[in-house]
């Protein structure tokens, strides 16, 4: 079936809810209004209020009471309107919930999701544009998870609400009604910890995630009379899948890795170090990185544009790479 | 002396520059580093300062001139006598460590002072030849080290001339860096431009971790002995090899060599296999051909590699346009390979450009082998022994028995490139001359 990338994201929801009565969804207006996005439609009137869940505006609460519920047993998805809310919610995450099996002993599991819209390019300002996964891929015992099709938002969240430990889920917003995908209409998950290959390439390696999955994927068909370039499609930021990433970087000998977020303290330095310490002696290039610049992302169009990576600088990127 | 003045690039994108006004006159007295002028680019506008202490000469730029990048705004005229060189290049800026300097530059202020700076310990590095260094990246260093090369024969098509894996692969696959081994004594022509560094010393040979009893002797690897390895390697793992025998009756072949000898001239059996796979590959030409990549290259002219032994190892030295020579020629340049290979003196060039092989293990190459194929190359021949052997012949229309000299052909291909019906119409084809002495 031909669905949109916000929509894969309701169907995992609504089959979740119906599949298991544990699951339930919480956040600020996700019921009577379906969602700020109308990623949540319809669900209230289908599950029920007390499985559709209007919750205060505070994060910290939804964190805490989802953590709280997760402890009794439930499987809670957890909705931040905008991602950029999360930090309101950061010390219910990253002290709570993801060091609570640690702290019981592995006796204890928090089976939580937190998913929301991140990301750039709709114009909306500094507090709406927000990418910040790599927050959370410095803290153990969280998983990390960024879809970039229908596909992988659908399988991917669906994962992330079985499994037993808390799980992050950036939804790209600039995807939601861009991504048109035909998915397959019956069950699938897709498993967390694993790349995607999304084209075979020899002369280098673009490793990425989210929406820059697609700007490079084009810049890889675009570009294929004077390059050839595999692209892997990360999804899963904790824990990466190294092996796929490893395996590629050693074949080309070159690697570039293009995030939204912005470049310092960005999971493409994770990603880059490891690639130098680990594929050293496959390197044929310097690897090199390709993100946000390091200021908050601005309204106006026009410097959005300057401050995000764009199917321009994904081109001149790859070309400087390749004639290395 | 005169210095120029030159459009800096400010900026990666940067083309060129306007000039927006001239800040000194023609026959001023300018300090180092004074604005002479200010321009302004699609990035930032900026003073650009005087690159030395003098006189202005001349300005050759008007405002509202668009002057492209290092072109020359303005020439100083020196007081020193002595050679001052052009600056390289003024500064590249930095926008994003930088700041815009443009912006720094129009601040009428006196420039802060910059902070003292500590001069490192290190001696510092030797400045950049002007024809640029060689940079070599770690998989290239690795594989220089593992196949023993010379960095500075291999061409690079890097920036700046690096060389770059794929470059290595290429000139692996080439065969070239066989060919290197042998030659390293002379001094070959440098392919790569300016000075490159001395090849990166070669990697002491692994010490074996078998266990060693008293008497064992350890070998290690010569660079062409490794070569030959990853040679043979590469091509049992590129190559699907089908091996294709033929038997072959030498009757023919015996009789015009016993003629030949007759006539002064002592032939082995090699130059007629050569002669006839030649011909056989003028007729049939799918086998005369080399892999590039995921394409076949069809080579016009026929080009046949032909194995030596020596004492170093195995040496492939290339016989040129073998279809157009007569058999006294081709006997000639075997003697010649021969005896200079012994010797040590076969050229590089003369081990490149093959188009199809053949390898005649000699008196004592028993009844058949199967040859490996000698990459791009997509089919090799190999002669058996020559063995008289009782045959049944045709003669008159009855079946007779006779003794012949027989020989068994085995002919490898390239199953990725060389289907069944040409593999096999080419061996059959090699034996019909053979058999026919079907010579010139």
């Amino acid at each position: 079936m031909l669905v949109t990338y916000i929509e894969a994201i309701r169907q995992a929801m609504d089959e979740e809810m119906e599949r298991d009565g544990n699951v339930l969804l919480m956040g600020e207006d996700v019921g009577v209004l379906g969602g700020a996005f109308k990623a949540s439609v319809g669900l209230q009137e289908k599950h029920g209020p007390d499985r559709v869940v209007d919750m205060p505006i505070s994060e910290s609460l939804i964190v805490g009471a989802g953590i709280g519920l997760a402890v009794q047993g439930m499987r809670p998805i957890l909705e931040m309107q905008f991602i950029d809310f999360i930090s309101c919610g950061f010390d219910q995450i990253v002290n709570t919930a993801a060091t609570l099996r640690y702290r019981h002993g592995g006796q204890t599991a928090c089976p939580i999701v937190i998913r929301g819209p991140s990301g750039g390019g709709v114009h909306g300002g500094l507090y709406h544009s927000q990418n910040p996964e790599a927050w959370f891929c410095h803290v153990p015992g969280l998983k990390v998870v960024a879809p970039a099709t229908a596909y992988d938002a659908k399988g991917l969240l669906k994962a992330a609400i079985r499994d037993d430990d808390p799980v992050i889920y950036f939804e790209h917003k600039f995807l939601y009604r861009r991504i048109k995908e035909e998915i397959p209409a019956e069950e699938f998950v897709v498993p967390i910890g694993k790349a995607a290959l999304r084209k075979e390439g020899r002369d280098l390696t673009v490793i990425t995630y989210g929406s820059p999955v697609h700007a490079v994927m084009k810049a890889a068909r675009d570009m294929a009379a004077e390059v050839d370039i595999e692209v892997i499609d990360l999804r899963t930021l904790l824990p990466i899948d190294w092996a796929t990433v490893k395996g590629s970087v050693r074949k080309t000998g070159k690697a570039l890795i293009v995030h939204e977020a912005r470049l310092t303290g960005g999971i493409g330095g994770e990603v880059a170090a490891r690639i130098a310490q680990e594929c050293f002696e496959d390197l044929d290039g310097p690897v090199m990185r390709l993100g946000s610049r390091d200021v908050h992302t601005p309204f106006a169009p026009s410097m959005e544009e300057y401050v995000l990576p764009n199917q321009e600088k994904i081109t001149e990127a790859i070309r400087k790479l390749a004639a290395y | 002396m005169l210095v120029d003045v030159v459009m800096p690039q400010l900026g990666e994108s940067v083309v060129e520059g306007v000039v927006v006004k001239w800040l000194v006159e023609v026959g001023e007295l300018v300090a180092k580093d004074q604005p002479l002028l200010e321009i302004s680019t699609d990035k930032v506008d900026a003073e650009i300062p005087s690159p030395t202490a003098g006189r202005v000469a001349q300005i050759l730029a008007k405002p509202g001139e668009t002057i492209p990048i290092q072109g020359v705004l303005a020439k100083i005229e020196t007081d020193q006598g002595v050679v001052v060189p052009a600056p390289t290049a003024a500064p590249r800026w930095d926008e994003e460590t930088e700041g815009f300097p443009g912006h720094m530059a129009r601040k009428t202020e006196p420039p802060i002072p910059a902070p003292p700076r500590v001069e490192p310990s290190a001696p510092a590095p030797p400045p950049p030849p002007e024809a640029g260094r060689v940079r070599i990246t770690p998989v290239v260093a690795r594989m220089a080290a593992e196949h023993g090369l010379d960095l500075s024969r291999i061409p690079g098509t890097g920036i700046d001339g690096r060389v770059t894996r794929k470059d290595v692969e290429e000139y692996l696959a080439s065969g070239q860096a066989a060919a290197a081994a042998p030659a390293e004594a002379r001094p070959g022509p440098p392919p790569a431009p300016a000075k490159a560094p001395a090849a990166p010393p070669r990697k002491a040979a692994r010490a074996p971790k078998a266990a060693l009893a008293e008497g064992d002797r350890v070998v290690p690897w010569t660079p062409i002995r490794k070569k030959i390895a990853e040679h043979m390697v590469r091509s049992k793992h590129t190559s699907p090899h089908v091996h294709i025998f033929a038997e072959v009756d030498m009757h023919r072949v015996a009789l015009l060599r016993a003629n030949a000898k007759k006539e002064g001239m002592n032939f082995t059996y090699l130059p007629y296999v050569i002669q006839a796979s030649a011909k056989a590959l003028r007729e049939l030409p799918a086998m005369n051909a080399t892999v590039d990549d995921e394409s076949t290259i069809l080579r016009k002219d026929i080009h046949i590699s032909v194995a030596v032994d020596t004492e170093k190892g195995l040496l492939v030295p290339v016989l040129r346009h073998a279809d157009r020579i007569s058999l006294k020629e081709i006997s000639a340049a075997m003697d010649d390979f021969g005896a200079r290979a012994k010797a040590g003196k076969i050229s590089p060039d003369e081990l490149s450009g093959g188009t199809f092989s053949i390898t005649n293990p000699g008196s004592k190459g028993n009844l058949f082998g199967t040859p490996i194929i000698n990459q791009p190359q997509v089919g090799i021949l190999r002669l058996g022994q020559v063995v008289k052997r009782p045959v049944v012949i045709d003669v008159a229309g009855e079946d007779s028995i006779v003794i012949r000299p027989m020989m068994f052909l085995c002919c490898a291909y390239d199953h990725r490139v060389i289907d069944g019906v040409a593999g096999n119409g080419f061996l059959y084809r090699v034996r019909e001359i053979l058999e026919a002495g079907e010579f010139s």
